[in-house]
This record gives C-alpha cells, sequence and structure tokens, in this order.
C-alpha cells in the first residue's frame, strides 16, 4: 500500500481555483519533487497535505487512513512533518534548544524526561545525534535567530526530522540560498534519502537541485497536474517544456 | 504573540551552558542567591533605610501576582490585561468566608484560591482561541464582570466601600501557632513562604518539557503548531497555572489590608501588573519582582507628596513605554552580552 | 409595565448609541493602526468638559460644533508625538500608553474641572418632554438618537465614498498593499485616529448634556464600547454599531428585571458570542 495517497483534491478560495483535482500517490522511501511555474499552486498543494489548509473537496490518504479534515498537529503524531518556505524555527532560542523541544514532543515527553535522568540523557544523545546529522555542532549554543539562513534552514529541517516522520514535506528548502548552502541542503536530502530512506515530497524552484535529488517529478500549472515522470521522461516531456522549462531556462 | 523589538537572551532555561558571557550561569546563581537573601532579611533593611514592613509586605505580594502574569505574558508570549479579577477572586473569596462562612484564614486562601480557578478555567475556555489584540481587550472585557459584581452586590460584598468587618487570624498548624495577625514580621514571612513555594514551582514548571513548549509557542506559534503540540491546550493550561498564583496573591493582599477592595478587581489593577513586568524586564525572571518594587515604592512616595498622584502613574506609564520598553533587566543584560 | 419596558428599550437604544458612537471610534482606531486607545474614555471626558467651558462664549450649538473638532485636534497631536512611536511593536506598548494617558485625562479634569459633578446645560426647548404620555421623550434624547443617526450615516458615506475614507477601508484590509500603491500610511493613521477621536468627542458632548460632567465619565463609558466590539466583531464597523445598540438594549431591558445586573449582562452576552462565534457577530473569520 503507498504511503500517501492525495486523490483528486481542489481547493477553491472564492472565485480563484488554487488547487484543481490533483492526485498523487508517494510510495515508501521515495523522494518526489513537486516543481512549477509560480502561482502554479504548489504552496496550496503543501498546505492541503499538511493539515494548514483543508480541500474543498477530494481526499487524502495517509497510510491508509483518511486524514483530510484533521489538524495539523494530529497529522504530526501519524507521521506527517513539514518545513516552511520562509523558514519557521524558534529565534530567542539557541539550536539546542529548537531541537530539543522538537525532541521533546516527538517522545511523547512531558513529564518523564524531567523526572528521570535516563530519559533525559536518551533525549540528549538524541539533540546531539541531529545536530551532527545537521552539521549544527559547532552551532548547538547560538540563538537561532542569529544563524546564516542556511543553518537555520537546516535546523528547521532537522527539527522536523526530529519527529521522526514517515513523511517529510520540504516547501522550497534552497529558497533565498547562495550557491554553497543550496549544495550544503541538497547534500543533507540526500543523504537523510540514501542512507535513512526517509520519504521526501518537496516543492523547488532549482532545476539542478529538482533533478540531482527526485526519484519522480511531479509538474503543476495554474492548479492543475501538468506531467508526472522520472526527471528523463519530464525533461523530455514537450508539453512540460512549453509551459515551463522553456520560459525558465 | 509578544516579540520584544530586538531579542533578548533568554534566562530560565535548565541548560545554557555556553552564553555569551563566560560563567553567566554562575553569575545567574549568585543573582539568585542575592535575590533571596534581600528578600529574607528584608524587614530589617527596609525599616532602616526609610521603608516600613507592610511595604515589604506589599512588594513580595504584588512582586508574586506581577511573576505570575509574567508566567503568560514573558514566558507563553499571550498578553493578559484582565489579571485583576483572578487577584480579586483571591481576595473576595478570603474576605467573605472570613467575615461570613469560617474563621480560619487558611480555609479562606483556599475559597479565594479555587474561586479564581474555576472562573479562570470557564472563562480561560472562551478565550484560549484568540490572539493577541484580540485576546488583551477579551480579557479586558471580562475582567469587569466581577468588579460589576462586586460592586453591586452591595449587602453581601460591601459594593463600593468594599468588604470590611473582617481580618486575618492566627494560623493554627497543630503543634504550634502563628500570629499572623498582630505580629507583622510573622506574617511578612507568611507571605514570604507563599511566595517562594509559588515562585519555586513557577521556575521549575519553566525548566520542564512543558515549560520549552511554552517558549515555542512564544518563538513561533505556526512551528509549534506543525511539531505537534496543541497550542490552544498548552495556552490554556498556562493561563489557569498563571491565574492560579495570581490569585493566591490576592488572598495575601486581602489579609494584609484586612480588607476586600474592589479596586483590586478593577482592570486599573491590571495594568499595573503589566506595568511591573514590563518595567522589571519582562523576559527575565526576576523582573517583574524589580517592577513591583520600583512601582509600588514610587506609587508610596507620590501618593503621600500629592494629591494628583493618578497623573504622575500615568505619565510613568508613558516614559515606561517609550524609553524604557525592554525593563530594567533586558536593559542590563543587553549591556553584559554585548 | 409596558411603559416601562417601552422606556428603558428606548433609554437602552440611546444608551447604545452613545456606546456605538464611542466604539466606532475605537474601532476605526484598532483596525487601521491595530492600537487598542484605552484613553479613548479620556477624549470623550476632555470633548464633553471643553464643551461646557466654551457654552458660555459660543451657546450649546457653537460647542456641539466645535468641541469635537478640538478634541480631534488634541487627538492629532497626541498621535504624532506618542502613539506613532508604536505602530508596528508590540501590541503592549500602545495599550500601556493609551493606559497611561487614560489616567492623566481622568486626572487632568479632575484637576481643571474638580471632582463634582457638573450640569451642561441644553437648550430649554430641547430639555422638555415632547408628550404627556411618553414623559421620557425629551427633545434632547430624541435629538441626540437623530444627531447619532446622521453622524453614523456621515461616517459610512465617507468611507464609503471619498478618496480618504477609500484608502482607510483598503488600508485595513491589506496595509502593505495600501502603502504599496503609494499612499502615505503615516498621514492616513493621523487622519483616521483623528477622525476616531472626533467621534469621542461628540459622544462626550452628548453625553454631557444627558448624564452631566464628572471625571470618571470616559472611564464609565469605556468598557461598554470594547464589549460592543467584541460582540460585533473585531474590523467590522457595522458589527460596532450593531453591538453597541444591541447591549445598550439589553442593559435598559435588563434594568426592568434585575436591576443590579445591569451591567453584567453585557459581559454574559459577550461570553455568549465568543462560545458561539468567536470572531464576533459580523467579524470576517481569520482576521484576528
Amino acid at each position: 500500500m503507498s504511503l500517501l495517497q492525495v486523490e483528486n483534491v481542489s481547493k477553491r478560495f472564492g472565485d480563484l481555483v488554487a488547487v484543481d483535482g490533483v492526485s498523487m500517490t508517494v510510495e515508501t522511501g521515495e523522494l518526489r519533487a513537486v516543481i512549477g511555474p509560480n502561482g502554479a499552486g504548489k504552496t496550496t498543494f503543501f498546505n492541503l497535505i499538511s493539515g494548514f489548509l483543508t480541500p474543498s473537496s477530494g481526499r487524502i490518504i495517509f497510510d491508509g487512513e483518511d486524514v483530510t479534515k484533521l489538524l495539523p498537529a494530529w497529522r504530526v503524531w501519524r507521521g506527517i512533518a513539514r518545513t516552511f518556505q520562509i523558514t519557521e524555527v524558534f529565534p530567542e532560542l539557541t539550536t539546542r534548544e529548537n531541537l530539543r523541544i522538537a525532541v521533546e514532543v516527538a517522545s511523547g515527553y512531558r513529564l518523564k524526561t524531567w523526572l528521570s535522568r535516563d530519559a533525559d540523557g536518551e533525549v540528549r544523545a538524541r539533540v546531539t545525534d541531529l545536530l551532527d546529522m545537521g552539521g549544527l555542532a559547532d552551532k548547538a549554543d547560538r540563538l537561532v535567530g542569529e544563524m546564516s539562513h542556511g543553518d537555520q534552514r537546516a535546523t528547521e529541517i532537522m527539527m522536523a526530522l526530529a519527529l521522526k516522520p514517515r513523511l517529510l514535506l520540504l516547501d522550497e528548502p534552497t529558497a533565498g540560498m547562495g550557491d554553497q548552502e543550496t549544495y550544503d541542503i541538497t547534500q543533507l536530502i540526500r543523504k537523510l534519502h540514501r542512507d535513512q530512506n526517509q520519504t521526501i515530497v518537496l516543492i523547488e524552484h532549482d532545476m539542478r537541485v529538482v533533478f540531482h535529488l527526485a526519484d519522480r517529478i511531479m509538474v503543476l500549472a495554474e492548479g492543475a497536474m501538468l506531467a508526472e515522470g522520472t526527471p528523463n521522461e519530464i525533461a523530455k516531456d514537450d508539453a512540460v517544456q512549453a509551459a515551463y522549462l522553456g520560459k525558465a531556462a | 504573540m509578544v516579540r520584544l523589538d530586538k531579542p533578548a537572551e533568554e534566562s530560565a532555561q535548565s541548560e545554557a551552558p555556553a552564553l555569551p558571557v563566560p560563567g553567566f550561569r554562575i553569575d545567574k546563581r549568585a543573582a539568585d542567591a542575592i535575590v533571596w537573601l534581600l528578600l529574607l532579611t528584608m524587614p530589617f533593611w527596609l525599616n532602616w533605610i526609610g521603608g516600613y514592613t507592610q511595604l515589604g509586605t506589599r512588594v513580595v505580594i504584588l512582586a508574586l501576582a506581577a511573576m505570575s502574569l509574567n508566567f503568560l505574558l514573558g514566558y507563553t508570549g499571550v498578553l493578559s490585561f484582565g489579571h485583576a479579577a483572578y487577584f480579586g477572586l483571591g481576595g473576595y473569596g478570603v474576605g467573605l468566608t472570613l467575615k461570613y462562612l469560617v474563621p480560619n484564614t487558611l480555609v479562606g486562601m483556599g475559597v479565594g484560591i479555587v474561586a479564581a480557578i474555576v472562573a479562570a478555567a470557564i472563562i480561560g475556555a472562551l478565550i484560549v482561541r484568540l490572539r493577541g489584540i484580540y485576546f488583551a481587550m477579551v480579557t479586558i472585557a471580562f475582567g469587569q464582570v466581577f468588579y460589576f459584581i462586586a460592586y453591586r452586590w452591595n449587602n453581601v460584598t460591601g459594593g463600593d466601600d468594599g468588604l470590611s468587618g473582617w481580618h486575618r487570624l492566627p494560623i493554627n498548624l497543630g503543634f504550634t501557632q502563628i500570629d499572623i495577625l498582630h505580629n507583622k514580621l510573622a506574617f511578612y514571612y507568611v507571605v514570604l513562604f507563599c511566595f517562594a513555594v509559588s515562585v519555586g514551582i513557577m521556575a521549575l514548571l519553566l525548566r520542564s518539557p512543558f515549560g520549552r513548549t511554552l517558549l515555542a509557542i512564544r518563538e513561533n506559534e505556526r512551528r509549534a503548531r506543525f511539531l505537534g503540540i496543541p497550542v490552544d491546550r498548552h495556552i490554556w493550561l498556562s493561563w489557569l497555572i498563571s491565574c492560579t498564583f495570581c490569585s493566591l496573591a490576592g488572598t495575601l493582599y486581602a489579609l494584609l489590608n484586612n480588607f476586600s477592595d474592589p479596586h483590586d478587581l478593577h482592570w486599573e489593577q491590571s495594568g499595573n501588573f503589566v506595568i511591573m513586568a514590563v518595567l522589571g524586564g519582562m523576559r527575565s525572571f526576576w523582573g517583574p519582582l524589580i517592577g513591583a518594587g520600583i512601582f509600588i515604592v514610587l506609587e508610596d512616595y507620590i501618593s503621600s507628596r500629592t494629591e494628583n498622584w493618578e497623573s504622575f502613574i500615568g505619565l510613568f506609564f508613558v516614559l515606561v513605554v517609550l524609553f524604557f520598553p525592554r525593563g530594567v533587566l533586558g536593559v542590563i543584560r543587553r549591556r553584559t552580552t554585548q | 409595565m409596558t411603559q416601562l419596558i417601552l422606556y428603558n428599550v428606548f433609554n437602552g437604544l440611546i444608551i447604545g448609541a452613545f456606546y456605538a458612537l464611542m466604539a466606532l471610534g475605537l474601532s476605526l482606531i484598532l483596525n487601521l493602526s491595530g492600537v487598542i486607545n484605552f484613553a479613548h474614555g479620556g477624549f470623550l471626558a476632555v470633548g464633553g468638559y471643553l464643551a461646557f467651558t466654551l457654552e458660555p462664549y459660543i451657546g450649546f450649538w457653537g460647542g456641539l460644533l466645535l468641541s469635537p473638532f478640538l478634541t480631534a485636534a488634541i487627538g492629532l497631536i497626541i498621535e504624532r508625538l506618542l502613539i506613532r512611536r508604536l505602530y508596528g511593536r508590540d501590541p503592549l506598548y500602545s495599550l500601556l500608553l493609551t493606559f497611561g494617558l487614560a489616567f492623566m485625562f481622568e486626572d487632568g479634569t479632575r484637576f481643571i474641572w474638580g471632582p463634582a459633578t457638573l450640569p451642561f446645560t441644553v437648550p430649554d426647548w430641547l430639555s422638555s418632554p415632547l408628550s404627556g404620555q411618553f414623559f421620557f421623550l425629551t427633545g434632547y434624547r430624541l435629538f441626540m438618537v437623530l444627531l447619532v443617526t446622521a453622524t453614523v450615516i456621515a461616517l459610512f458615506v465617507i468611507l464609503s465614498r471619498t478618496r480618504v475614507g477609500m484608502r482607510i477601508r483598503a488600508g485595513t484590509l491589506d496595509l502593505e498593499t495600501v502603502s504599496v500603491l503609494g499612499v502615505n500610511v503615516r498621514i492616513l493613521r493621523n487622519i483616521n485616529f483623528g477622525l476616531g477621536i472626533y467621534l469621542a468627542g461628540l459622544a462626550g458632548v452628548l453625553a454631557a448634556g444627558m448624564l452631566g460632567l464628572q471625571p470618571t465619565i470616559g472611564s464609565d463609558l469605556i468598557m461598554p464600547s470594547f464589549v460592543a466590539i467584541i460582540i460585533g466583531g473585531l474590523g467590522s464597523l457595522p458589527g460596532t454599531l450593531l453591538g453597541g445598540l444591541l447591549i445598550g438594549v439589553a442593559s435598559g431591558v435588563t434594568s426592568v428585571f434585575f436591576p443590579s445586573a445591569s451591567e453584567a449582562v453585557i459581559y454574559v452576552m459577550m461570553g455568549l458570542v465568543l462560545l458561539v462565534r468567536p470572531r464576533g457577530l459580523l467579524g470576517e473569520e481569520g482576521r484576528f
């Protein structure tokens, strides 16, 4: 059974149809990229999956369960985690504290880590692991709000990962970054996907990143699905060439 | 969500080993020790510098109220402008119990606190979905309900004149009796004991995973929600904790004055709590204590000099907002970290 | 009995019209600037007292005409000097600042005009009852209702027909876009603040004629105005108007059957509205 099945979802804001009958199926372990010109409805589509918005019609099935109407927190508990196009972190706390909050929430947390030294040790160890994996170990005690854009983004991804999600949604992970930062983040995502078999759906503008990472690509245009396939198929698709890649390149 | 224009450091974190200032942790412990030492010896040095014991008691009580408010304001990022309601409910609870029901100070305090908790739980459930300025406005308006009840229910509450004709009674602990009625010093230490227990519990809560989720909500509600934190429920709990300790302060304040004052329920009192927190520094644990100290000493001084003290208090509010928005501790900390 | 209820409904409507007039000003400022103006009651008192001081020289009508403009001028200056600095900051600060101003206004009026209630005389022909049977229907009350109605209509016309008004409404919905389109937001907020304070001043003069003047007149009226805004829905001026009239009538009717609850009833109403419809009766979803 597929991990995520999006069935014919639409989202209307008044007269505007932002997402128009889009379907998508993601298998466990897959890395799927969603691309499309500005205003194609990519972020709205993401918001529907993560529960930030509820669809006007259609269904979203996660691991066999209908989650179409669930609130965000409930979807998180079932294993859907996300990052945002504009990085959302806790700016006045340190990197370590940011991750610690996420780890505690994920461990069902509450009183145990507070009362027992062992549980507290486990949390600390997990935070250290995440810091290492994200390449943030040397910045653990800096305030996140004062760090570079790339490090903030890495922190956000590691926070989402701390939740041990079965599906990780990344909304433009390299938006607004320089070449080096883009490279670092791309390597990080690749590592998660290859080494930990993490299922990922990402929205991305940078075609180098998309073709480097994705197993399959879905193209949205004006709210509807234009094409879907492997990177090779997409690169050869005439409709995509005309509507999107031609203009972008 | 409450946010200062420029971020201040976080102080109530259990693990903050490498803050920019080396040895900060030790400084913090030293600061804690100094605060407790000053509070424990206050009745002795306060008289010596021209104050009086009841003034010190008042500072400690109102500091407890301001610190309770700051649990919500500074550490959860939710602006309540209606905490006087729960402060006053505590005060009327203890007054009414002692006057009409049971001649026992502790029972009276219990009644006042329970009344406030019930009210806060119900009102909290109504307002917990609201945010920011809307939340502030609704808390202000709801605060006035209890004022009007006290004001109108004349034959029981004494209406505009307040509830008098009762006084605090010695606390009987079984093996010994504490005469808080005649012995001002004994009363001060009972108040300080309540303060210490409350402040200790709040500090422990802030260091717990629960406290960190509150910080998370203050910092970024959207991120918190998408980490799977049930934000509304946490804000409700934080509100309830905050109102509970504020009502305890209210019971102590009524006991101090042997009087339940309708003004303690009024929104002007709520504003005073907020200015104490801001004046001292709402991003620091001890800030509201310092704010309360400055505010009360100033109010005491001005109101003994001029009839128009309200104008000066108003001007004081304006000046604090314009020139001192980060508060005393906010400014000090910023100096030391840069 | 019927007459008593009728009297109280009418009385409630008048009080409600007051609340609405005051709440509309508050709402205007809140919607465009994000400032809860605690000093609004203080401005109302200033409007009333200025009319009282001016009356010996320019009469009732002169006072009614001039005093709200003078109040608005004071408002413009205060916005320019103090409140403007706090836009974009946490609403906590503007709340505390206007809170302090409210103290200063109340104490200041007490200092200048004294704590005792001062009578503000209205022309004789206005203060006499219109009919023997409905003794409560004095010309002044009828005049008040008419004037408030006219003012509210004028306000809505200004907001929907004039350029400034349309900009204020657009700014309420989307301030960023308005400023990108080249509108000077600072001036817009200044004008808007003045407009709000004008309404407070006018309410002050009218209240003075009915209730007489005392320094606490402003702080007595501000809380019901908050409730009116919350019940009507933040961000909606028609909602504020509706909220004001509703709570006026509700407290009027309650005072017949259960006089001691006439103040508390509006808070019960507010609780019910929040329970059923957290955004208020006419509030838009997701705005606050």
